[in-house]
Parts: structure tokens; sequence; C-alpha cells
């Protein structure tokens, strides 16, 4: 069975308040690719998770996990 | 951190592009499905036109394909709209027009040993297979990543 990097970025988000564009903005890609990576649509870089995990002020670990 | 006004074009783009790329993909099977059930393939100027015609579309749709397009946006727009899942999109997009080509190079070679056929013709129609299937599959998942963002 093909692993699945799951995340918290949807509920990370709306604890700061912050909309998809904004968090966008924050790491420097548009829109669809932060709508693609938090539905897990799109497994992002090692560079991108790090500059998501530091918008959202949390570890990479605490916001990205592979689900068992 | 980047610029609102350029992410809302970055953003403008991608839509564009998401919207553009099946219609390109329609127009561009339409023409070749002219060219070869009309007389496409002779030699009268017209047919030289024809296949001109053919030839510079298939270019500036390459292209576009492997910049981005989009180029009367600034570059930072560009850059921006050109992220990282655009990159992965598209990379998904050329390996499968490579097994797209490739599958229509082994039926060419195949119908060949019966009906031979011009080398011409056939670089033609496994280039329009690859082009097509290329701007169907982008098309396709940057509308799917669009959809609910």
């Amino acid at each position: 069975m093909p692993e699945r990097l799951s995340n918290r970025i949807k509920e990370r988000r709306a604890e700061l308040g912050l909309t998809q564009a904004e968090l966008a903005e924050r790491v420097g890609v548009t829109r669809k690719t932060v709508n693609t990576v938090e539905n897990s649509v799109f497994t992002p870089s090692t560079i991108l998770a790090l500059k998501l995990a530091e918008a959202l002020d949390l570890n990479v670990e605490q916001l990205f996990w592979i689900e068992e | 951190m980047v610029n609102f006004n350029d992410a809302e074009r970055a953003e403008e783009l991608s839509r564009r592009r998401a919207r553009a790329l099946p219609v390109l993909a329609i127009l561009f099977i339409a023409q070749q499905v002219t060219y070869f059930t009309g007389s496409g393939a002779g030699q009268r100027t017209v047919d030289h036109v024809h296949i001109a015609a053919w030839l510079v579309l298939s270019l500036v749709i390459l292209l576009a394909l492997a910049t981005g397009g989009g180029w009367i946006y600034p570059r930072r727009v560009r850059d921006l709209a050109n992220d990282e899942a655009t990159r992965a999109h598209r990379a998904d997009a050329f390996n499968f027009a490579f097994l797209a080509t490739m599958a229509a190079a082994v039926v060419l070679y195949a119908i060949d040993l019966f009906e031979p056929m011009a080398g011409r013709e056939a670089i033609h129609l496994m280039m329009t297979v690859g082009i097509a299937t290329a701007l169907l599959r982008f098309g396709m998942l940057e509308r799917r990543a669009l959809r609910d963002a």
C-alpha cells in the first residue's frame, strides 16, 4: 500500500486565522500549491515543507506525518 | 514573502492556463484531423502552408509547455505561477507524453509492416500524440489542483 503524507495545515491555518492565499504569500507559492499540499494531493519538497512549518510556527514533524 | 499583487496575477495566470490547455488540445487535435482526412500531405503550396502552420503551432505549444507560458506577464509573476506544484504537474505531463509517443511509435511501426507510411507522416502523428497528451495531462492536473482553491 503506498504511503501517504498527511498534514494539519488546514487546522493550523484556522487557528492562526490565515487564508490559503495569505499562507501562500508567506511561503512564496501560489494558493493552488497550498491547496494541493493541504489536501494531500501533492507531496511538497523538503524546502517547501520547512517553509510551511516555519510560517505556521510548528516543527515540520508536527505539521506532516506519514499515514499508517 | 511575495508581493500580494504578484500573487493575485500569478493566480490569474494559473487559472487562465488551466482553462486554455484543454481548449488548445482540442483545437490542435482538430487541426490534425483535418490534415489527415483532407489532402494535407500533398505537394501543393497550400499543403506546404498547412504543414508550416502545424509546425509553428507545435513549436509554440512546446515552448509554452516547457516554460509555462504567460509571456505577457512580468518574470516574477511567471516564476510564481510556475511554482513547485506546477513544475511537478508539468514533469508528470511530459512523462505521460513520452509514454504516449512511444506507444504511438510502436503502433505506427506495426502498421508500417503492412502499409508503408512516409517518414514525415509518421513523425507528424507521433508529435501530435505527444503534444496533445502533454496538453491534456497538464491541463487536467492544473484544473484538479485549482478545483478547491
